[in-house]
């Protein structure tokens, strides 16, 4: 067995228990050992980003009290593992989960036979962690037919505190997604931060389905 | 100040203009044997010239002067300014060419202010000049205007309706600016790149205007920004590669000129005398700290083309001369970050510029350090400062975290009346946060 520590990440513990519980699904049915380490919060990024090293600076001595830097650590998060990644002192075995399954050689449970899919790429996991291929990959496994977005390079608009100090652009940054996606049966992202962001406008506007990539793998999105 | 997203008009305009400059570039790019070890070699040019810039700069002035020219120092745009309104003294009109530091250093309403008229004679800045406004591009000044709002413009200027039609407007355009070259006592132009071992200047532009501009004028004037050095004719090969690929996807740009000091005896045209004004205002300073990177900017605007934030707002809501993800860097650096503590935020850090960037820098790595600074230097307001430290004092213990989170969800039910969640809730639904938490589910 591989054992993996998994990591939730803040928005996955809070406000989507569920993709984090269909990511540990992932990971078992790929043949991992998964330890949750109970100490682990949230990894800071918020804090970093917004210029508050101080503050973030807590919240890496947290991580490095709750995560062994010996182990592989897997989040449902491009973003977050890339704070981890690039912005933490020590080096941690980090990886996004779609990364880790793709590099595990991990075979997703065909649930998506003929669903057409549009992957948002997030915007750290593509540029930060160059990691664009693996989550189309895993989709494409699952029976997904893959429409392309007409943007793929747009971000949706969350970036943290941006999406409340330009709210306005924000959110016509995620409409834009949302329509880019909409020729699709359902958008799919491998980010906390962009569902949430997505899923907010979505359910305002009444329009589109956005799911978590760990769902759509684990469940299937028929 | 939050950004405001554009109008319905000018945001289909920016759109479409933006797209194909991208699109154009990314076409350009591919076609390089190896543009990744290219875009090294400009990066190292660029910070070989800048390391040493008070060198560099020597050699430069030592060049154009031996070529015939003249230099002029200048440690601040007001400097500048009254450097050139003196040189302009007795003259009565100035053709411009297209020039980001004379809008950096408000040059026109000195000249202005002098009794000089001054014209623009790039087309996109002469529309602007026409509707009283100022580039919102670097690179394509007017790109929110449509051809029906230029033949409104050009129109005013005759008296006649002229069509709507790229030939007839760049026509019209010709007609109105004649007069501007014909009796033009001086020339002013901007200045891409200066060559140190020959002491040349380098002008990369799409228009003829910009020739006419140099040669037919008694006087020609170039404002270099002192940053843009470049020490060998085969380090500019290098940039020039770069260049039009990265704005506008050409190989080259229609004109691509190297001037090497005023007319010489055995030569037909050119003007009498050169004078380069080489203006710092603030760039020695952005040298000698940690966002010296910033100074290797050619000024390509592919940055802009690709930023999802330009894309909606538009170069005007930055408030500033230069806009996009470099101006968002770059003018907090030159006018003061205490007078600018808005734009280092005008960004997702989606990093869609760093990645577009020919001489790679990171500009959005440079945006996380403006933040860090304005909370280091205490210019992020009290109450976030505030908010950072107690979230991150509490969310940072682990009993603290799962005690605050365990009401998160009776909490989350108030998060719309006032501060982020009423904004965020004024186009979004507001998250909710899950009955149970996913470390108690297990």
């Amino acid at each position: 067995m591989r054992r993996v520590q998994l990591f939730a990440t803040c928005l996955g513990d809070l406000l989507f228990p569920a993709a984090v519980a269909d990511a540990a699904a992932l990971l078992r049915g790929a043949g991992c050992d998964i330890e949750f380490p109970p100490e682990q919060t949230c990894c800071g990024q918020p804090a970093f980003n917004a210029g508050h090293r101080r503050a973030a600076a807590r919240f890496e001595q947290t991580f490095a009290r709750a995560f062994s830097s010996e182990l592989p650590i897997v989040c449902p998060s491009g973003s977050c593992a890339s704070m981890v990644a690039h912005r933490m002192k020590t080096h941690y075995d980090i990886w996004e989960l779609s990364a880790f399954l793709d590099a595990i050689g991990a075979e997703p449970p065909a649930r998506n036979d003929g669903v057409r899919i549009a992957y948002h790429s997030s915007c750290h996991l593509l540029r930060e962690l160059g990691a664009d291929d693996a989550p189309r990959r895993l989709l494409e496994r699952s029976g997904a037919e893959l429409v392309p977005l007409a943007r793929p390079d747009l971000c949706c608009g969350f970036g943290g505190t941006f999406s409340v100090r330009h709210p306005e652009v924000s959110v016509a940054m995620a409409d834009d997604k949302l329509a880019d996606g909409g020729r699709a049966d359902v958008l799919v992202t491998a980010d906390p931060g962009c569902l949430m962001q997505l899923q907010a406008r979505g359910a305002r506007l009444g329009t589109g389905r956005v799911v978590h990539l760990a769902t759509a793998l684990a469940r299937g999105v028929a | 100040m939050s950004f405001p997203v554009l109008d319905e008009h000018p945001r289909k305009a920016t759109d479409a203009a933006t797209l194909r400059l991208f699109r154009a570039r990314t076409a350009a790019w591919a076609s390089l044997d190896d543009v990744q070890a290219l875009r090294d070699r400009a990066y190292e040019i660029r910070m070989r010239a800048i390391d040493d810039l008070d060198a560099h700069l020597g050699q430069f002035v030592t060049a154009l002067e031996a070529a015939g020219g003249k230099a002029h120092l200048c440690a601040t745009a007001e400097e500048a300014r009254a450097t050139v309104a003196r040189l302009c003294s007795g003259a009565s009109l100035a053709a411009k060419s297209k020039s980001m530091l004379s809008e950096e250093i408000e040059l026109n309403g000195a000249l202005a202010a002098a009794g000089v008229e001054v014209v623009e004679t790039d087309l996109g800045e002469y529309i602007l000049q026409l509707a009283g406004e100022h580039p919102v591009h670097i690179i394509a000044p007017a790109i929110e205007k449509t051809k029906e709002d230029v033949a409104r413009l050009l129109s005013a200027v005759e008296g006649v309706a002229i069509e709507p039609q790229l030939e007839a407007l760049a026509q019209a355009a010709r007609r109105q600016l004649q007069r501007v070259f014909q009796q033009a006592d001086v020339g002013i132009t901007g200045a891409n790149f200066a060559v140190c071992e020959t002491g040349s200047i380098c002008l990369v532009t799409n228009e003829g205007n910009g020739g006419l501009v140099t040669s037919l004028p008694r006087m020609h004037i170039a404002l270099l920004g002192v940053e843009r050095l470049v020490p060998t004719l085969d380090d500019l090969s290098v940039l020039l590669q770069l260049l039009a690929r990265s704005g506008t996807g050409q190989t080259l740009t229609t004109y691509t000129r190297l001037l090497t000091g005023p007319r010489h005896a055995d030569e037909e045209d050119g003007p009498e005398e050169l004078h380069v004004v080489v203006v710092d205002n603030g760039r020695k300073r952005i040298r000698d700290s940690r966002y010296k990177e910033m100074l290797a900017c050619i000024r390509c605007g592919a940055c802009l083309n690709v930023c999802p934030i330009y894309r909606q707002s538009g170069g005007a809501a930055y408030g500033t001369v230069y806009s996009g993800p470099m101006g968002a860097v770059l003018v907090p650096l030159l006018r003061g970050l205490e007078r600018e503590p808005g734009l280092p935020h005008a960004s997702s850090l989606c990093g869609a510029c760093t990645a577009a960037c020919p001489v790679k820098i990171p500009l959005h790595e440079l945006l996380l350090e403006l933040r860090r600074d304005l909370v280091g230097e205490r210019i992020a307001p009290r109450a976030e400062r505030f908010a950072f430290t107690v979230w991150s004092l509490l969310w940072s213990r682990p009993p603290l975290y799962r005690l605050s989170t365990r009401f998160v969800r009776f909490g989350s039910r108030f998060a719309a009346l006032a501060g982020p969640g009423r904004v965020w809730a004024a186009g979004r639904a507001l998250p909710q946060p899950a009955r149970r938490r996913y470390r108690d589910m297990r």
